[in-house]
């Protein structure tokens, strides 16, 4: 396998078993029942998009969580990056909200908080607004998108509030 | 029901439209009629049909043979541990043993009755290196640099001649409407995307580099190390352009209304394609769509009417690959010309589609198709269309293709449906000691 710095050899070589996990925050007229997520918790990152995915299902998308000091990204024993996956609404509804395969190309920078899997898995549902940070510039070491100048919100919500 | 007559129509023939005045974008002469042309590759296919059979081999020189007059290369697509290394090879036919993209796929028996011999793969056969379909028939006549270009040349034209025609339920071609033969089944229907008619260097001509890579990768895999990974196999999307392939789609329900205009085909999954009459498209972001910002995997199309030849633009493409010819991007987009073929005296015998694909991530220029669909009856008869849902019994095991049981246990990689999974699983377990082209990094911000 190639160097895992890399899109395509990261998915293959990682063994992520991301299946496609992750929903939307409101599913009100869901197709999958959003129960394995624990709504009780809040995680917020700021990560590099690896790929989206608009699925019939919801939109996903899939992302590697930046290090503390936003130089790069943060690794397994391996040295692979780690990738998450945050579920959000349908890929037609979020494309309304600017966020699609266009406009969230592989290493995209943007902030989301995410009610995580109860499992322990890396992935979760949205929860709360979403931040693209301007082309290929992140924020300061320990800051989110909403801090860089430039950002683009998604939505009116503020970056939600972390539990822990 | 179809008759002997009309199969024996020379409207058949792999003919451009019959247009009475000289159009500046649809119709213009295809000099090079393919199905006058032989199969250029080793195979076991019966000439001009879908039947095999284990005597009709159509090669050069059986498996483990050189044909007479042709010096092999000392390393080619069946001998190299490396093809993204012989990158100046790939441009002569020989390092493809003068195969087809076609044939190359039928060697291990993608498509039965395997070729490649006793000591594979360095002992698949030869192809015919004198045959070859001419690429000038293969890239688009026209001027245009764009679909949109093209597309508005021809509103425009139309305009002059009083069109658009706007039609009511009373006045719409009714006769479209209906069955038609399977494309790849029609007699004297062959074309070239179904890759059997020319050699490997003359489809390379037509991509762009990358993209010829794709397309090398997968020769390699098909010919070399026997790990073919069609993605209706594994129920995967068949994506746009197999729309045009003989395999993926067979009989045609077409129906006709004045604001949409319906196609329906498939056999592993649907192909639906819906002409919305009379509609713009949004010009806002990367590629001209109807809906929101999501690429679609068979596109969104509009039209429009000249009398009662049908002009259409498609785009919003999300891209993918066709096995035994090419990848395209999400910037595919085509204008297809349908056009009614009819006998000495005016009956409707079916239509004639012409289509243009311009992508220029994929191809170096836009590129040409042209086909029939002959209708054998309306919709008061006949079977009809089964929507077809693919339960998928055949996984990715150890980077081949493997049918599995119910209540088999196997270890699953969840692919990355948008990054080429097929290309995923071969370098993955195929590629390990190649030299690939590195990818940019798109972590490090230091």
């Amino acid at each position: 396998m190639k160097a895992h710095n890399t899109i395509r050899g990261l998915f293959a070589a990682s063994g992520v078993a991301v299946a496609a996990v992750v929903l939307i925050a409101v599913p009100v007229q869901a197709h999958h029942s959003f129960a394995m997520y624990n709504v009780q918790a809040t995680r917020i990152f700021t990560g590099v998009v690896t790929r989206i995915d608009p699925a019939p299902n919801h939109l996903a998308i899939f992302f590697a969580p930046m290090n503390d000091e936003r130089t790069n990204v943060v690794r397994d024993e391996d040295g692979e990056p780690i990738v998450w996956s945050v579920e959000m609404a349908g890929s037609a509804q979020m494309a309304r909200q600017g966020v699609s395969v266009n406009s969230f190309p592989p290493g995209t920078v943007f902030s989301v908080g995410l009610h995580p899997l109860r499992n322990g898995e890396p992935g979760g549902t949205r929860d709360g607004g979403l931040y693209r940070c301007p082309d290929r510039t992140p924020p300061e070491p320990g800051m989110h998108c909403n801090s860089v100048d430039g950002n683009v919100a998604i939505g009116d919500d503020p970056l939600a509030t972390p539990t822990d | 029901m179809v008759t002997a007559s009309m199969l024996a129509s020379p409207a058949l023939s792999q003919q451009v439209a019959e247009s009475d005045f000289e159009s500046v974008g649809r119709a213009w002469p295809l000099e090079h009629d393919l199905n006058e042309y032989d199969l250029v590759g080793a195979t076991m296919r019966v000439p001009g049909s879908f039947r095999r059979d284990p005597n009709a081999f159509t090669g050069s020189a059986r498996a483990g043979e050189t044909p007479p007059g042709i010096e092999p290369l000392e390393r080619d697509l069946f001998t190299s541990d490396d093809f993204y290394k012989d990158r100046e090879l790939w441009s002569d036919p020989r390092y493809f043993r003068c195969n087809s993209p076609g044939a190359i796929e039928d060697m291990w028996g993608g498509n039965t009755n395997a070729l490649i011999g006793d000591d594979p793969p360095a002992s698949a056969p030869w192809g015919h290196c004198d045959r070859d379909y001419p690429r000038e028939s293969i890239v688009s006549p026209y001027p245009f640099e764009t679909a949109q270009e093209h597309y508005e040349a021809l509103l425009a034209e139309t305009r002059e001649r009083g069109g658009p025609t706007e039609h009511t339920y009373a006045t719409v071609p009714g006769e479209w409407t209906g069955r038609y033969m399977h494309p790849g089944r029609t007699p004297g229907n062959q074309y070239w995307f179904r890759t059997r008619h020319l050699q490997v260097p003359t489809l390379l001509s037509i991509l762009t580099e990358e993209y010829q890579t794709r397309f090398v990768q997968e020769a390699y895999h098909q010919g070399n190390t026997n790990a073919a990974q069609w993605p209706s196999a594994y129920c995967w999307p068949e994506g746009f352009m197999r729309r045009w392939h003989a395999a993926a789609v067979w009989e045609h329900h077409i129906m006709v209304t004045p604001a949409l205009v319906q196609i329906l085909a498939g056999v592993a999954r649907n192909f639906i394609t819906n002409i919305h009459i009379g509609r713009e498209f949004n010009m806002e972001g990367r590629v001209p769509r109807l809906g929101a910002d999501v690429p679609r995997w068979y596109g969104e199309t509009i039209g429009f009417w000249d009398e009662d030849t049908l002009i259409t633009w498609t785009s919003n493409i999300q891209g993918w690959k066709t096995h035994a010819a090419f990848d395209h991007s999400n910037f595919m987009q085509t204008i297809e010309i349908y056009t009614p073929n009819r006998d000495a005296d005016g009956n409707f015998l079916g239509l004639n589609h012409e289509t243009v694909f311009y992508d220029p991530e994929a191809l170096v220029e836009p590129v040409r198709i042209i086909r029939n669909y002959l209708k054998t009856s309306g919709f008061e008869e006949g079977d009809p269309y089964v929507f077809i849902e693919c339960i998928q019994t055949i996984f990715p095991i150890d980077g081949r293709a493997t049918p599995v049981s119910p209540g088999q246990v196997i270890e699953y990689e969840v692919p990355d449906m948008y990054g080429r999974p097929w290309a995923q699983i071969w370098e993955e377990y195929f590629e390990q000691d190649m030299d690939r082209p590195e990818e940019d990094d798109i972590f490090s911000f230091e």
